[in-house]
Parts: structure tokens; sequence; C-alpha cells
């Protein structure tokens, strides 16, 4: 009962008129950043968050608006998968398999609505999954000491990668170049370290240009690269005709896509790719004979979407109660929390509670804009899918050198940034993975705090690190969460080729 | 072809050891050494930097052809033109560059030479203005602040 009570505390927050106002930019923007190629949702939240400082929003506003940011993007990565066969980011690749069939045969504005209807039942039930889970979660995590915090942050990073990813020591290898980074600065016994007496260096190096660069900038440069300026041929959408019988048809699909989802999305290491996933084939095993998959079949269209915006829900437990977030897109949403001066994680939920519940009451009325929004609105949307990318992508480059500009009023900045996104760009060329370094930056003062913390009290003996059950535990898990893709990712991994492979015609 | 792995790998161990180095010239903090000083984490990252990267020299992936010829020299013209953006926004002023840098960009990347400045322009003042006048925020002028309305 104690969490109604903060849930009707946070409606009372997120239901102020300019809370409002901001959630439902933030959800049109959100649909647009997911929608629009070459614009992930981790990419489009990071361009955001110095404009949010610009405009001087309080933290719960500047947290409800990139909070429907990021919830519109997820609703948005699946415009273009139904329309161009291109999933906006990994996880909307499922809906692509019968999405893009259906747009096909002239249903493409069904295979919206059901994609919308069904992104908004996964996010409903992972929210609802959230507000039960999350206070417990705090709770539990206010037993942990600082050396099962250093613990959680190696288990962070060990999963990062998820049991799909391809190969966990590039992850590791990633983190560490982020911590590195992170050491920058002086630290809290007054040491300069690795500044080289630039002045600028003396405060560290502020992670939203690095996230701004290593995502945006080096954006631009494989677009540029794969000269894909041009965009793509896109498909014209046919009037809406779905009755109440289609949406109640895909009800089953969305409910079994959520709830999947929103496991997949708590639990470390799997994420939304896993949760679309599963939610694909699992319809598919369950629907059986009776079903059409891979040539438009509606429920192959609800699964994996509602899977996927469970999934991005769910992530938001572990990246709220713990501070540990489980993908790029939460850990931008990690530096908004860390910029704006909250720590995040189990006192969190003492400490600035209107904060909290006011943004999980955001994510449910943001679902409920979305999906207002989404089914008329989605003419709009689709008309700007067709800018070509060699329009837009200058121009969001140019966003992001505002935003950063607008942060210091120093062009020192603009030149990290673009340093920044020339390493993103070499870094992806190595598939070494961009996410684990935005987290070492994040991550690094508090694990090395935390590491402080362990060693004092145990005056330097290296062995409290893993002396308790819950620390031994978190190390396992960390361990496995690196061996696992060795011995499962390939097998994953071929399966999920196999069912994309099949899925249209000309997928790339 | 796996020589992108190994070059980078070895380029890791040389930053490991620099950055290992690096801590061992740290100074003593005031109050004596503690238990962890200001060197230990550094040490920790560069042993797990410097073994990761070990890794990647035994068992490195195949290697992902980098864009030598034209592309190459395309991706050149992109990060100089970012860095002269960046360099004449204050002398210039935020319209004047933002039109020459987002319209060399829209160029490049295969958009007609009228278009491409055209929307360079548009979206330098649209910007400008919103920025200005909506937001709050000033952009430097820089050429055309003889605009400026006293």
């Amino acid at each position: 009962m104690e969490t109604l009570g903060y849930l009707m505390d946070g409606f009372a927050v997120a239901l102020a008129p300019h809370n409002l106002m901001f959630a439902l930019l933030g959800a049109f923007l959100g649909t647009l950043i997911g929608a629009l190629p070459g614009l992930g949702p981790a990419n489009g939240v990071a361009i955001l968050i110095p404009l949010a400082f610009t405009l001087g929003l309080q933290p719960e506003t500047a947290l409800i608006m990139l909070t429907s940011v990021y919830a519109g993007a997820m609703y948005g990565g699946r415009i273009s998968s139904i329309l161009l066969n291109i999933p906006g980011d990994e996880p909307a690749m499922m809906t692509c398999l019968d999405g893009y069939p259906m747009a096909q045969k002239g249903k493409a504005a069904e295979a919206l609505a059901i994609s919308a209807v069904a992104s908004f039942m996964g996010s409903l039930i992972a929210t609802i999954g959230l507000i039960l889970l999350a206070p417990l979660l705090a709770d539990f995590a206010l037993t942990f000491g600082p050396a099962e915090y250093f613990a959680l942050f190696l288990l962070a990073f060990a999963t990062l990668g998820g049991i799909t990813g391809k190969n966990p020591v590039k992850t590791v290898v990633a983190a560490c170049i982020g911590l590195m980074i992170a050491t920058v600065g002086i630290d809290t016994t007054g040491v300069q370290r690795y500044t080289f007496n630039v002045l600028e260096l003396y405060e560290g190096v502020d992670f939203i240009i690095a996230i701004v660069g290593l995502f945006a900038i080096s954006e631009l440069l494989f677009f540029i690269e794969d000269k894909a300026g041009g965009g793509k041929e896109k498909m014209t959408v046919n009037k809406l005709t779905l009755s109440w019988k289609d949406i109640r048809e895909i009800m089953p699909s969305s409910i079994r896509g959520g709830i999947l989802g929103f496991i997949a999305g708590v639990l470390p290491g799997a994420g939304a790719s896993l949760g679309s996933f599963i939610g694909y084939t699992l319809e598919k095993k369950i629907v059986g004979k009776k079903g059409y998959f891979g040539q438009g079949d509606p429920r192959g269209v609800a699964g994996p979407e509602a899977g996927n915006n469970g999934a991005s829900s769910g992530a938001l437990v572990p990246m709220l109660t713990l501070g540990v977030p489980g993908s790029g897109t939460t850990a931008v949403l990690l530096a908004l929390l860390i910029s704006l001066n909250i720590t995040p994680g189990p006192l969190m939920f003492t400490q600035n509670a209107d904060i909290v519940w006011g943004v999980i009451a955001a994510l449910l009325i943001g679902n409920f804009l979305l999906l207002v929004l989404n089914i008329p609105l989605v003419g709009i949307f689709v008309k700007l899918l067709s800018v070509p990318p060699m329009y837009l992508l200058p121009i969001v480059t140019m966003i992001a050198f505002v935003g950063i500009y607008s942060i210091s009023n120093t062009t020192f900045d603009l030149y990290f940034m673009v340093a920044f996104g020339v390493a993103g760009y070499v870094l992806r060329k190595l598939e070494i993975p961009l996410v684990p370094v935005i987290l070492g930056l994040l991550l690094g003062p508090e694990m090395e705090k935390n590491l402080r913390h362990a060693m004092d009290i145990s005056d330097g003996d290296w062995t409290v690190l893993w002396n308790s059950g819950l620390a031994i535990g978190l190390w396992v898990f960390a361990g496995l969460g690196l061996i696992l893709p060795y011995i499962v990712g390939p097998i994953l991994r071929r399966r999920m080729k196999v069912a994309t492979g099949t899925g249209g015609p000309e997928s790339d | 072809m796996t020589f992108n792995d190994r070059i980078f790998g070895v380029l890791m161990i040389v930053l490991a050891v620099a950055y290992g180095w690096g801590a061992s010239q740290f100074p003593v903090p005031f109050g004596g050494s503690e238990a962890v000083g200001p060197e230990t984490f550094p040490y920790l990252l560069a042993v797990v930097l410097g073994l990761s990267s070990l890794y990647l020299i035994v068992r490195p992936d195949p290697d992902n052809a980098w864009p030598w010829s034209r592309t190459g020299i395309e991706l050149v013209i992109a990060v100089v033109v970012l860095l002269l953006y960046t360099a004449l926004l204050q002398p210039l002023g935020f319209i004047i560059s933002t039109t020459l840098a987002v319209g060399t960009l829209c160029w490049r990347m295969g958009a007609s030479l009228p278009k491409a400045y055209v929307t360079g322009a548009v979206a330098g003042v649209v910007v400008f203005l919103i920025f200005n006048y909506a937001l709050g925020l000033a952009l430097p002028l820089g050429l055309l602040s003889f605009l400026e309305v006293g």
C-alpha cells in the first residue's frame, strides 16, 4: 500500500501541466528519434541531455522528458522496421520479420497500429512489473556494502555484452578504456591524475561530451562511409481498417511478449534484443502451424514488439534501484541522473522519492500519450522518414554541436567531442562495443570509491571483496557473464541469424 | 586477415604500460598513504587492460575493411569540416559557420550544391532564432553581429 501512496504522489508530479507538456514533447521527439534512420535511442537521448540543461529544467521535468523520449524511441523503432525493413535499433530486428511482409501486402497501416497496441501492452505490463519489483529490489540493495557494490559493478560490465555478445574480451577492453578516462582529473585525495597540467582536464572528462561524440559523430562518419545518404525507397501507407477483433486476436501474444520482455530486461545480460527474440520464437511455438509467421502474421508483429518494449521498461529496474544500467540507453539516462546530482541506487527511493515515482508515473502516462500520438499521427512520422539522411545527419550533428557548446560556451569541448567521434568510429570498426566505454566513464568514480571504502574497512585486506555470500554470488555471475557467451553465444546467435535471415527478401 | 585486432592489442598494451607507469608517478597524498591510494585503481585497470589486450593479440577476430580509397578521403573531409566548424564558430558566428559546415556535409553526402547550402542556411537561422529567442541561450553572431538589436 505504501507503494500505491508513492505512486499517487508520483502522478501528482507527472500530471503537473508543465511536466505533462514536456512528457508529450518527449514522446513526440522520441518517436521521431526512434523512427529516423541513424538516430538510435541512446544517441537521441544523449543529444537531448545538454538541451535539457540549457532549458534550465527542474530535475524531475528533465528526467520525465527524457524518459518519455526513451519510451517514444522504442515506439519509433518499429516504423522503419515495418515500412523499410530497416530496424531502427537492434531489438526492432524481429519486428521486421512479419511487419515488412505485412506492409508489402498493403497492410502497412494495420501493422503499424498493431505494433503500437502491442508496444503499449508490453510497456504497460513492464511498468506495472517495475512498480512491484523496484521497491523490493531497492530494499534488498540497502543491505549492500562497498564490497558488494564493487562486485555488482563488475557484474554490470561482465554482462553488458549480453549472452548474445560476440567477444567478451572486447567488452573488457572497452570497459577498461572507459574506466581509464574516468580516472582523469583530481581524485578524492586531491591528487592530480593524468591531467598533463591541462586546466580543462582538472575536473575530469565530461561524460556527456564523450557520449555525444561517441554516438552522434561516429554515426555521421559511418553514414558517409556506407554512402547511405540517399535513403531507401518509401513504402506507401494504406488507409487503416482495424477492427476490435484484430486487436483482441493479438492481445494474448502481446501479453506473453510483454511479460517475457520484462524478465529479459531486468536480468543482467539479456536485454531488449533477447526479449524480442524470445517473444517471437515463443509466439511461433505456441501458435504453431495455425500461424503464417514470416509472411505477415500480425501475431509475429505483436509478440516481439511487446517483448522489445517490455524489456526497455524492465531495464529501468536495475538502473533505478542499483544504479547499474543494463543497456546503452539506460546508461545515458544514468548519465543524466548523475549530472543532475542525483545518486542513483537504493537511496534514491527514499531521498528522491518524488523524482523516482514521478518518472515511473510519467512512464505510464507516456505510454498512453504514445498510443494516442501514434495511431493518428503515424502519417507525419512516415513523412519524416522520407527525409534523406544526407540532410538529416548534418543537421543532427549541428544540434549536437549546439548542445555541447551550450554546456560551457567554449570550443575546447567541441574539439574533444570530435576526437571522441573519431575514436568511436575506429572502435566500432574494430568491433569494440561503445556502451562499456560509456558505462566505465559513468561508473568509474563510484567503483573506485567503493573499492576504497571496502579496503579502508578491512585495513587493506583484499579478501574482503569476496567475503560475504552475496559478494561471492555476484562474482560468480560476473564470471558466468564472461564465460557464457563462449558457450551459449554461438548457438543463440546462429538461431537469431536463421530467424532473421529468412525475413524479408532484401534484408540487409 | 587479422591485423586490426593485433595492432589494436599492441597499442592497448602500450597504453596499459604507460598508464600504469603514470600511476606509479603520482605523489603520495597529503596525510600519508592509505590501503588504497590514488594509484591502486589505475594499477588494477592497467593489469586488466594489459591481459585482455594480450588475448586480442593471440586470438584476434577477422578484420573489417578500412575505407582506404575515395571513401576514406570523404571521411577525412568530414572530420576536417567538423574541426573547421569548431574553429570558426566564434569568429564567423553561428549562422555563417553552420551554413558552411552543414552545407558542405550535405553536399559531400550526395545533395546537390544549392540544396545543400540552402539546407545549411535555413537550419542555421532556425536553430539560432530558437536558441536565442525561445531558449535564451546566446549563440555567437560573429560577423553578423551588426544585426544585433540593441
